[in-house]
């Protein structure tokens, strides 16, 4: 397969096409899709991924009749940075049965944004721990949903147990500046830690 | 050319299951070709494009502008990993040239310079 030097094709611009991505994780209806289509320049994109859990290459289908095979939506949306930088945003699967989905999104990733709402904090432990465990940079934002109850950001890192340099935020996950603020500050923090 | 990427006489439109798309390959596994990856077409391919099947045809016409793995998918309606496996056979022929993503650092993510660039770009948005 071709893994080309990308200025063969380009035609603008000296550098090559290159992809980045960012998660947005957290739990069931904290508002990832919503987040994800109002950052993307793409209409909403929703894809069924057609997962096994059956590894590597390249298999054929015939020598294994029963293989599983789960079918997962999953959300995306593309923005596009410079002349050849895209960056790619990627719902993560809600359920925890879909996990072995997300070393495959997490791989290369910037970073996460974990989304949270406050009225069911227990939904988003999950997704810190694995970001955690992964090394992975990730910020909190508190998805500002009409009615919550507003709590001092010093309550909310100790019901979260998060650690002082993960960056915390509240968000409008229907508003793009909001959700662009929330992407810049994983930016800042990612390259805090490659620099540090 | 490759025959197995030739006219297939159907009348347009999918009429087999996708896995006699790909003749029963599947890849379960992204590590070669993570989904974000992108395509774009060549001189090769532009120029092809009529005589390729439909599925193949599809994917050549929306490399003319830079497309990820996933966006593929989603337009053609088939899982990530058939699209994979399609996107490889047009490589493999030289229609299209694949993007990998950057190499990585030592703590698995993109380079400060990738990141920094990616910071001035949300910034100026």
């Amino acid at each position: 397969m071709d893994y080309a030097p990308a200025e063969a094709t380009t035609g603008t611009g000296t550098l090559p096409p290159t992809p980045l991505k960012i998660l947005i994780a957290g739990g069931f209806g904290v508002g990832k899709t919503t987040m994800v289509h109002t950052l993307s320049e793409i209409p909403p994109l929703n894809t069924e991924q057609e997962m096994t859990e059956l590894s590597e290459g390249v298999d054929d289908l015939s020598a294994v009749p029963d293989k599983r095979t789960t079918t997962v939506a999953m959300d995306f949306g593309r923005l596009t940075v410079d002349d050849s930088l895209i960056l790619y945003l990627f719902g993560t699967p809600g359920q925890s049965r879909f996990w072995f989905m997300w070393d495959e999104l997490a791989a290369g990733a910037v970073g996460a944004v974990v989304l949270v709402d406050l009225r069911r904090v227990d939904d988003c432990f999950a997704a810190i721990d694995y970001f955690e465990n992964r090394g992975l940079p990730f910020v909190i934002a508190i998805n500002d949903f009409p009615g919550t109850e507003r709590f001092d950001a010093r309550v909310v890192r100790d019901a979260l147990v998060l650690k002082p340099e993960v960056p915390l935020m509240w968000t409008d996950a229907r508003d793009g500046r909001s959700g662009l603020a929330a992407l810049i500050s994983l930016v800042e923090h990612a390259l805090a830690r490659v620099a540090a | 050319m490759d025959d197995h990427l030739g006219p297939d006489g159907s009348a347009g439109g999918r009429v087999v299951p996708v896995y006699a798309l790909t003749r029963g390959r599947t890849r379960s596994s992204g590590r070669d070709m993570p989904i974000e990856s992108l395509v774009s077409v060549t001189e090769h391919g532009q120029r092809s494009v009529a005589s390729l099947d439909i599925e193949y045809r599809r994917i050549v016409e929306l490399g003319r502008r830079v497309v990820s793995l996933v966006e593929i998918a989603f337009a053609l309606r088939v899982p990530v990993g058939v699209a994979r496996v399609l996107v490889s056979d047009l490589a493999g022929c030289g229609h299209l040239v694949i993007h990998a993503p950057p190499p990585l650092e030592a703590n698995g993510g993109p380079s400060q310079e990738l990141l920094g660039r990616l910071l001035d770009g949300l910034r100026a948005r």
